[in-house]
């Protein structure tokens, strides 16, 4: 077979889990926190990474954002990425997934025109929308499959399974397509020290702005994106201890008096009218 | 003037904090406990060009710049400074006096090896009457022909029991105070070397330091590092390498010693808050990342003087003394704020603080290192 072209598309995303959110512009403060390999990204690109090692291939990585999401390009050469692409513009700033996806596949037709397979990540772990991989295929027109486990390359189509209300489906793609990949497997290696000197002694990163692409400004970043996040906020589990003292009868008597409620609602049962059936 | 780290250095740090957390973390304090030194670990590392970090491209080392070097020891020894001992010293004095002086065609021949971790290497100076003061060596080598034949035994030889070869200082004229001196490379299957007890010791249980025997232990004259006589100089300038590793390792333990300390003082709850809201406590915690700062900075210093082929000794001496004195205080402190947890085997800040003292005391003690920083200073015209 001859040897795959492929596109990883990754991105970096703060190593917190929590980020303050600017009520100004409606985005995270992604700022403030040190960056790493969006988890699944990472795992999209061990998997480029086992098809390139078994049946040769050329891997472009590719993201989107601020100067500093560079690293995560290196840290992909490093891996044993080939190319790296840096779309980084202030006009770019704040897209939604919508605009994302019609960015990068602009750039993916500009850079890597006879591209065979593109992968990325399932989501992310600062918005999980899960969007931007599909959304990627439509606006490049191939087919895709999402939440993929396990992947293998038969010539021109690739073979796939993925988990899906429990059943294992196995699938079938003709390229050029995209494929989401999960956490579940793929998992990635560790960078070498000597691949890591090598990503900065020969780095191959092009860095493309909205005019490179040829992408008016009133079509890119937060200007052009329909969706506006009105509030993020982090669900909290609240709990509250209730204390009771005395004779074992009389605290049974209350967890019932105080609680009966809850606990018929647990259950399912109405424990007012309820009769014991032994 | 930067102070931010480029993006090179921060994956650096990045790269080797998530495979040390990972492979290291979960059996630090147990390879500790039981003084086992986790081959399952170097297995991986050697895979990783951990053994090569500094050696060049061309012998299969990873050609890394010294911070980077430093940054790497810190993260491993952050997490354990035993096995960050058993790289830095394999690295540095096991290894970086070959790139150093030794011949194109002892590079060839030994680089390799040592790069991909096949061969462990270690660093033997120290005798039962020679440390600080190197004039004391005992250990002889005694030209036969083409061969050289070493007799001696070298005590408190850092991977001692795991090395497949190690640098061997000893004494080839002992009428030439100045050129008494040479250093050999021996492998471990050489006839005449053998390998003794491994020592009981306070801290870096999982490193097996050993004594090392050499008896009629026959060389050939290929295997002399840097010329007959230069043992001194290739002694001192592997030293400085060294003494940069051991910097880098003692701010790693002052570095783990301080997180723990942050992360429990605002667990640790007295007088009904936590003990982190107390000013004293406050205090001390200051002190220390004030202490890991200074000391972080001066030794990136000696790192950016020696990627500069500056004269970095006097660097890595202060650096050297510095980040050794301050890992001291700051995991004693870091003992203090954990109060009788701290001094229970249960909490990694008792290893933290065993760990710590003999930074103050291998590759020179402090007192040389004042000795070197001071024979500088004095030296240098005002």
């Amino acid at each position: 077979m001859t040897m795959l072209k492929m596109v990883v598309c990754i991105k970096q995303v703060p190593m917190v889990s929590e980020l303050p959110w600017d009520s100004r512009t409606g985005t995270l403060k992604r700022e403030i926190a040190e960056g790493m390999m969006n988890p699944a990204c990472k795992h999209a690109l061990e998997a480029a990474l086992r098809i390139k090692h078994e049946h040769g291939g050329h891997i472009t990585v590719i993201t989107m954002g601020p100067p500093m999401a560079a690293e995560v390009l290196y840290e992909a050469l490093t891996l044993g990425a080939d190319r790296g692409i840096l779309l980084t513009d202030k006009q770019m700033a704040g897209a939604d997934t919508l605009i994302t996806s019609f960015t990068i596949a602009r750039a993916i037709e500009k850079e890597c025109p006879e591209f065979d397979l593109v992968i990325c990540g399932s989501q992310t772990s600062d918005s999980e929308t899960a969007q931007v991989g599909p959304q990627l295929a439509e606006e490049l027109k191939i087919p895709s499959a999402a939440y993929i486990e396990s992947l293998e390359c038969w010539g021109e189509t690739i073979r796939m399974k993925r988990l899906s209300d429990d059943f294992l489906e196995t699938l079938e793609m003709d390229l050029p397509g995209l494929v989401t990949i999960t956490t579940r497997h793929f998992h990635p290696r560790y960078a070498t020290l000597s691949g890591l000197e090598e990503a900065f002694q020969f780095s191959d990163i092009t860095i493309l702005s909205a005019e490179d692409l040829g992408l008016s400004p009133d079509c890119i970043g937060m200007k052009a994106s329909p969706t506006r996040i009105l509030d993020v906020f982090s669900i909290t589990a609240e709990k509250e201890n209730y204390v009771m003292k005395g004779a074992v009868k009389k605290i049974l008597e209350e967890v019932f008096e105080k609680f009966g409620d809850k606990i018929s609602s647990a259950m399912g049962k109405d424990l007012k009218t309820h009769e014991h059936s032994d | 003037m930067d102070f931010n780290p480029c993006m090179k250095h921060k994956l650096v740090r990045k790269t080797v904090r998530e495979f040390v957390e990972t492979e290291l973390g979960p059996i630090a304090h147990e390879i500790d406990k039981d003084a086992r030194f986790p081959w399952e670990v170097a297995e991986k590392m050697r895979s990783l060009n951990y053994f090569g970090i500094q050696i060049p491209k061309e012998y299969g080392g990873a050609g890394l710049d010294s911070i980077s070097y430093a940054i790497s020891i810190e993260e491993i020894s952050r997490v354990s400074a035993a096995m960050g001992l058993c790289i830095t010293v394999h690295n540095s004095v096991g290894a970086y006096p070959i790139v150093l002086f030794g011949t194109e065609e002892q590079k060839k021949r030994f680089l390799p090896k040592l790069a991909s971790g096949e061969q462990i290497g270690a660093f033997c100076l120290t005798e039962a009457n020679a440390g600080s003061d190197a004039g004391g060596v005992e250990t002889n080598a005694v030209q036969e022909g083409s061969d050289y034949v070493i007799n001696g035994t070298k005590i408190f030889v850092t991977n001692g029991g795991v090395c497949g070869c190690a640098l061997i200082f000893a004494v080839t004229d002992a009428q030439n105070p100045r050129k008494a001196a040479s250093v050999f490379m021996v492998e471990k299957q050489t006839p005449g070397f053998s390998v003794g007890e491994i020592e009981d010791l306070c801290g870096m249980r999982a490193n097996p330091v050993s004594s090392l025997f050499f008896e009629d232990c026959r060389v050939s004259e290929k295997n002399l590092i840097g010329r007959r006589g230069d043992g001194l100089k290739v002694g001192l300038a592997a030293l400085d390498t060294g003494r940069i590793g051991i910097a880098a390792q003692a701010l790693g333990i002052a570095q783990a010693a301080f997180e723990a300390s942050v992360k429990y003082s605002k667990e640790r709850q007295q007088f009904k808050r936590p003990i982190s809201s107390f000013q004293t406590i406050q205090n001390y915690l200051a002190d220390m990342a004030t202490e890991i700062d200074a000391a972080r900075l001066l030794l990136y210093k000696a790192c950016a003087y020696k990627d500069a082929g500056k004269n970095f000794s006097p660097e890595a001496a202060k650096a050297k003394l510095f980040c050794s004195t301050i890992a001291s205080r700051v995991t004693g402190l870091a003992v203090q704020i954990h109060g009788g947890y701290g001094y229970s085997k249960e909490y990694d800040v008792e290893r933290y603080f065993r760990d710590a003292k003999v930074t103050e005391i291998y590759e020179g003690t402090s007192e040389v290192q004042r000795m070197v920083v001071a024979r500088h200073l004095l030296s240098t015209p005002v």
